[in-house]
Parts: structure tokens; sequence; C-alpha cells
């Protein structure tokens, strides 16, 4: 709390230092964000806001064609699989060297899926289908996985596959893998490099000449921290960036109206809902989470904050993603509904604290409606703003009680959603951030994700998603529309659901 | 009333005079009137707001000023002008109870420092200039972060941060009293220190520290408006006009009516105490009076 505090206040005192104009010319992009960066080590982050920062400095075997969910060859230059689909084969594109001229090679992969499944954090889960990494020449790696995963050559296309440098050891402290150094610095391969992070100001990166695929066209990306939406759009219309994240809606006609801006929306599989804590008192009680669901003014919510840019969600797994599920129950706010569960529950005048930061834009707006909406079924909420690094502390250690969360998958298959949010091996930042538990649900979501025939796993999802409606261990609100507002002389950026709020800054230019 | 009555009444006498005094005196009228006006909106707020100052009612969202809402409506379809009527209670309770307290507890403070003297009353001080030393601001910042964002505890930090300019005022006037004869006729008739400092010192400081008073409430409004505006102070969805102002902000390019409301109502308020002060300050003075 105190740390919270003091974070906010110099955050306000940043601000008051941040007026320095940006003198962006071609060669430079500037994005504005919401917020700072957490960590820069690919081993340990799950948040998409610190792999805008990461995802560009490294390579992965294969890549996301531009806008699909498809990969294409990157580091690995080609691959082959065996016939059950649990041995794969890479054979590595020569001539990839690390900054400091090591080569890319079998090792080098083998070393970074070894420490990111070895400091088993979020990055684990995802590339958590692998048993073992195995060198066979110096640029022939060969992976077997525990069971065959439909998704597993996209799951080596995401942020947690990046290969990082085997030197980085170097660095290595008290055993950490070298993640104290890894957190603040980068060491890959990829188009860019980390050039300078003044928290709570801007992160600069910038681009390699000597990149084996080619230079990137700008020589640096600079990433703002700006955490007021109404300061990334002033910086916007003044041309001192180049793209903001995160706008808020009501700010958006305004913006379609400048001469000089684009503002291109995208349909996206970023959901946005609530962490309920399932540990808390009160709220380990099925009927108390149930009402808080049914407090939700969600019409209200999609009609009004987001003017319609989005949907409720049905259920976990979003619309567009194979496994949503058309028919499952869905939350209508019913508020004696919500009175009658308290009642049973015996716990009529319950008083809860929302944790929430500045990351999005529409979270403020979005908390004091809750606030009003629970205050109609008797419930006190409290709001708390804070920093969202601080934030996300919080949400890992579990030390929360609500708290307003977003997610976006980063390889198309509903794992994405069923298994990270709610196995309760997921506990804290990794994904099951309500801290729920249900054995039945671990068993189905555990063997759904086993098998390979697709109708089989729908089927076992679908019968845990029945489960887990009746449980309620999140408030599920809606999926969003992802909105870019850029200015008109960016050209070459491409959106891709699977990488949402990263930029392929390789390809973008300005004219 | 008759002369004779208040001659005998002495302080009732200096009293009737001051008021007469200010109501010849232009600003100390209209500030008078700024804060009767802020006042009555605050006491009668509940009666006389058009419409709940917290019930949200989103399909009125963010609507220019006009008939039905005269200040428009905020983000989440609140009145606006609700809100600020009831604001004016919150930031006026903020300012009395912080000066109430600070000028109490700095009063005696100051009282005692300046009477007792020698190394109590450089102790006292010494702590005084320690905390004076810091910008009121600031430190205030720092007070209700530790102690964690809610209206009291900002209410408690402003109120430690201004204790220290009543007890330096008070020291001060104490210092010149303490050598009048008439303390040295209480100490010969066995008066204790205490009773002195009740009866002599601080009855004679009171002109000094009404002026000071009606002057700190406008700061300490200003502070307490600063405090909620980043977070530390009052707590949404309460209306205080800083917390409004902070939320505003984000819209204001193109609701300038969001932030503006609250922002001329602290504006008014302090002016209206400034000009209060100043006036005071000159009517109570002995030099210009009479």
């Amino acid at each position: 709390m105190k740390r919270l505090f003091l974070i906010v206040v110099l955050g306000c005192f940043g601000l008051l230092l941040n007026g320095t104009v940006w003198a962006a010319g071609p060669e430079t992009l500037v994005v504005g964000v919401s917020s700072d960066i957490h960590t820069l080590d690919p081993s340990v982050s799950s948040d998409n806001y610190d792999w805008r920062q990461i995802y560009p400095c490294y390579d992965r075997l294969v890549a996301y064609k531009a806008g699909s969910t498809e990969v294409e060859p990157s580091a690995a230059e080609s691959w082959s699989v065996n016939e059950d689909g649990t041995i794969w084969t890479f054979s590595i594109r020569r001539g990839i060297a690390f900054d400091d001229g090591t080569p890319l090679d079998a090792g080098a992969v083998k070393f970074a899926f070894e420490r990111t499944l070895q400091i088993g954090r979020g990055p684990a889960d995802n590339i958590g289908a692998i048993d073992s990494v195995e060198v066979l020449d110096d640029y022939t790696v060969q992976i077997t996985l525990k069971n065959a995963f439909g998704p597993f050559i996209q799951t080596l296309a995401t942020d947690a596959a990046s290969i990082m440098n085997p030197n980085i050891m170097k660095h290595e402290k008290d055993g950490d893998l070298a993640q104290g150094w890894l957190a603040e610095n980068t060491d890959g391969s990829g188009p860019f490099r980390l050039a300078e992070w003044t928290r709570g100001q801007r992160a600069v990166l910038e681009a390699k000449p000597d990149y084996w695929g080619g230079p990137a066209q700008i020589k640096q990306a600079v990433i703002r921290f700006m955490s007021e939406s109404a300061d990334r759009r002033m910086a916007l219309e003044r041309g001192d960036i180049d793209i903001a994240e995160n706008i808020l809606i009501d700010q958006l006609p305004a913006l379609e109206e400048n001469p000089d801006v684009e503002v291109n929306k995208y349909p996206s599989q970023l959901v946005e809902y609530v962490y309920i804590n399932n540990r808390k008192p009160g709220l380990d009680d099925p009927r108390v989470r149930q009402a808080l669901c049914f407090a939700v003014d969600y019409d209200g919510i999609i009609h009004y904050v987001l003017q319609g840019q989005g949907v409720q969600m049905r259920g976990p797994v979003p619309e567009g993603m194979w496994g949503h599920k058309k028919d499952l129950f869905q939350h209508k706010r019913d508020v004696s509904k919500a009175k009658a569960l308290l009642k049973e529950a015996g716990q009529e005048d319950l008083e809860l604290t929302l944790i929430y930061s500045e990351r999005r834009s529409s979270w403020e707006q979005i908390a004091t409606i809750l606030q009003a909406n629970f205050a109609d079924a008797g419930i006190t909420l409290n709001l708390e703003l804070m920093a969202n690094p601080t934030l996300r502390d919080q949400v890992d250690k579990g030390n929360f009680e609500l708290c307003l969360g977003a997610w976006s998958p980063d390889y198309a298959d509903p794992s994405m959603f069923m298994n990270f949010w709610f196995d309760s091996d997921n506990w804290g930042l990794p994904g099951n951030r309500s801290f729920y538990k249900n054995e039945r649900v671990d068993q189905l979501i555990r063997k759904s994700v086993t098998l390979s025939d697709q109708e089989k796993r729908v089927e076992l999802y679908n019968r845990a998603q029945e489960i887990i409606m009746d449980e309620a261990p999140y408030i599920f609100l809606y999926q969003v529309k992802t909105i870019v507002p850029m200015r008109k002389n960016v050209k070459g950026y491409v959106y891709n659901p699977m990488l949402e709020s990263m930029y392929n800054f390789q390809d973008i230019w300005k004219k | 009333m008759d002369a004779a009555f208040t001659s005998r009444h002495p302080r009732l006498r200096e009293l009737l005079l001051t008021l007469k005094i200010l109501s010849r005196n232009p600003s100390a009228v209209a500030g008078a009137l700024i804060i009767g006006i802020m006042a009555f909106m605050g006491f009668s707020a509940d009666l006389l707001a058009p419409f709940d100052p917290i019930r949200i009612n989103l399909s009125e969202r963010l609507n220019p000023p006009g008939w039905g809402h005269l200040f428009g409506t905020d983000e989440m379809g609140r009145d606006i002008l609700s809100r600020v009527m009831h604001g004016a209670r919150i930031s006026l309770r903020i300012g009395f109870m912080v000066v109430a307290a600070a000028g109490m507890t700095g009063s005696f403070i100051g009282a005692a420092a300046g009477f007792l003297g020698g190394r109590i009353d450089n102790l006292i001080m010494r702590v005084m200039d320690v905390v004076l030393s810091f910008p009121p601001l600031v430190l205030a910042m720092a007070l209700a972060a530790a102690m964690g964002p809610s209206l009291n505890n900002a209410i408690m930090a402003v109120a430690f941060v201004m204790v220290p300019k009543f007890a330096r005022i008070v020291r001060g006037e104490a210092l010149a009293v303490k050598e009048m004869p008439y303390i040295a006729a209480a100490r010969v008739s066995g008066a204790k220190n205490f009773w002195i400092i009740f009866n002599h010192i601080l009855p004679n400081c009171m002109n000094s520290v009404v002026v000071l008073a009606t002057l700190t409430l406008g700061e300490t409004i200003l502070i307490a408006a600063s405090l909620s505006f980043i977070g530390l102070g009052a707590q949404p969805p309460a209306p205080e006009w800083g917390a409004m102002i902070s939320v505003g902000r984000k819209f204001v390019m193109d609701q300038w009516w969001y932030a503006t409301f609250p922002g001329l109502f602290i504006l008014f308020t302090v002016i209206g105490f400034n000009i209060l002060g100043d006036a005071l300050r000159d009517v109570l003075d002995p030099r210009i009076r009479r």
C-alpha cells in the first residue's frame, strides 16, 4: 500500500517532468501507452504490455504470419513431426547471432526452453507441452512432447518461446537463472534491442542494422508511458506520438474527425473480467460469487461505456475462438436474485474492495459502475486504484478480494482460457487469478488438453464450462474491439489477435 | 443593547465593533457572502440538490449543461450541480475540522512554548520548524499515503501540517503578552501556569488566531482537494471537488463542464476565505483600528 502510493506520488511528479516534446522524425516511431513495463524477462512475464517490448527483441523458431494464427518459419528454416505428433525436429537457420556474437543454435534453443520451463512461471504454461529438448547437432534440435498437442507449433510463436542468449548466465545471482538481470535488459537476436528504459517515462527500442531478416525501416521505437487517455489523445493529435493505445471510447469521435489520424477497430479476442479471489472468506461461497455476477449491469456497461464496441462474454471462451459455447448460461442483471442469494449465504452486509489500475482506460468507469451496481444489491464496494506493476504483484500473491483484469489468447486454442484460468496449478499471475479449485474441472480440462480430437475436446470443455458457470469464480464482463488510433502517415501496422497490444515494429514505417 | 451593558462586557463590545467595521468593508462582505452561499448550499444540499449525487444513470451520461441538468452530467450520468452542492458540504467540513483541530492544538502548543520559554520553548519550536520546513502539500501527501487513502486520514494529515502555523503565531504573541504587568500580577497572586495560559495568554492571541484560521481555511480546502485529486483523500463515489476534477480532467477536452464546475467552486471558496481573512486582518489590527 505504502509503496503503491509512493509510486502514484512519484508518478505525478513524473507527469510534470514529462512535458518534453518529442520531435519524432520519420525514423522514430513513438507509441503512447497506458502503463509501465513490469518485467522484460520472457521466461517470467505473462503480460502483453511487457511483451510489447520483449517480443521484437527476440527471435522464435516460428512466427505468426501477418495478421494470422498460422505460423511460418523464422529462426527455424523447416521442421518435421513424427506421425503421432509428439516428436518435432527443427532445423535452425544458420547465421543468426546474438549481440555478443554467440550464434543462435540448437544449444541456445535448448537453453531457452529449459530455462523457461525451470523458472515455471506463466510462460512455462505456454510451452508446457514440452517434455524434453535435445540437441541433435549444432543446427538441429528435437523437441519431445508429453503428448500430442494440436496448437504446439503456435505456442512456439508466442513470447514465451523467445530464445535468449545462453551467455546471460554470466549475470546469474544466487541461482536465479539471470532473472534479475533479464528483468531489466534484453539479450536476444531479434530485430530490436532495448536501448533505454526510464521507469514511468519511456522505453526505447533501437533497431539492429544487421538483423538477419533485414533491418527495420525505423531506427527506433519509443514507447512512452502516459497514464492518461486524454494525454495520449492530445499527444497523438499534436503528432508527438504516432500510435495511441487504449483511448477512452468517449474520446474517439473527436479523434475520428482529425484528418491526420486514423482510428482502426479490429475484432479481437480480448476479454475483460473480474477476478474474484475464491480464497477470501465470504467469497469462498459460490452463492456470494453468483450474487456478484447477478448484480452487474452488463447491458449498461456495454451500451454506454463501450458505446457498443463490445459484447457480453458468454462463459470464459470468447466469440471467434473454437470451443465458444453459444448456448451457455449468461448472467443478466437481476438485483433481487442477487439479494436473495446473499441472504441465503448470510452475507447481507458484505463489504469488499476492488483493486484496479489504469491499464485499460475504461476501468475507472467500470469500477464506479460496479460500485453502484453492488450497492443496489446491498454490497459496499471500496475502490482502490494502484499502479499496474503493483497490482500484478498483489494478484500474484492473492492479496486482493476483487480485481479488474483483461486477457487475450496467445494462440488459437481454448486452452488459453479453460486451462489457464481454471487449472488449480496456475494460481496467481500465470492465469488462475481467482485462485479457483475444483477437482472435477481440473480433471476435465487437463484431459481435454491432451486430446487431439477437437470434438472430444470441446465436449470436455463444455462440461467444465457448465460447472464453472455454476460456481462463478469470475465475473465475465465483455469482449472488446481493439481500437488502435494512429497518425495517417504510419504504414505497415498489422493487427493480430494473438499478439494483442504488440506491434510489428519490424514492418512499420512512416511516410 | 445599552452602552452600560456592553461596557460591562468588554469582549462582546469588541465583537460588535468588529462586526460593524467589517460590514463597512466591501471585500469582507463579498468574502462572507461567498462563504455564506457555499455553506448554505452545503448544509441544505439534501433539500436543494435536484438529483441524488451518487446514483448512476448511464443513459444520461456526459450531457452538456442544459435545463434538465444546469451543470451537465458526468460519465456516470450523475448531475454535476447536485454533486458540487454536496461537495460543498464535504469541503467545508474538511476545512472547519482541520482548522479547529490544528488551531486548538497549535495555539495551545504555541502559547505554552512562548509562556514557559527556555528549553521547552526551544524543543517545541524546533519540532515545529522541522514540520514547517516541508512544503505543506508534499508533507500532507506523504502522511496521507502512509496512513492509507481515506477522507479522515486526509483530514488528519492536513491538520498535522497546519499545526505549526498556529503555534508560531501564538508563540510570538505570547512572548509579548507574558511581559504584561497583569501576568506578573496573576503570578504573584499564585496562579498556575496553565491557568494563566488559558485565561490570559490565549484570549489575548485570539485576534491573530481568527485571522490565521480564516486564511488557513482556504488553503486547507485547496490541499484537501489536491489530496483527493491524486486519490489520497475522499474516495469514490463521494462528490468531493478535487476527486471530481481528477476524473473530469480525462474528459476536459470534449466535456468541458465536468471539471470546470467543481474547479470554479474551489476557486470561489478559496477566494472567499482569503478576502475575508485579509479584511479581518485589517480590521483586527489595533494600529489600523479606530
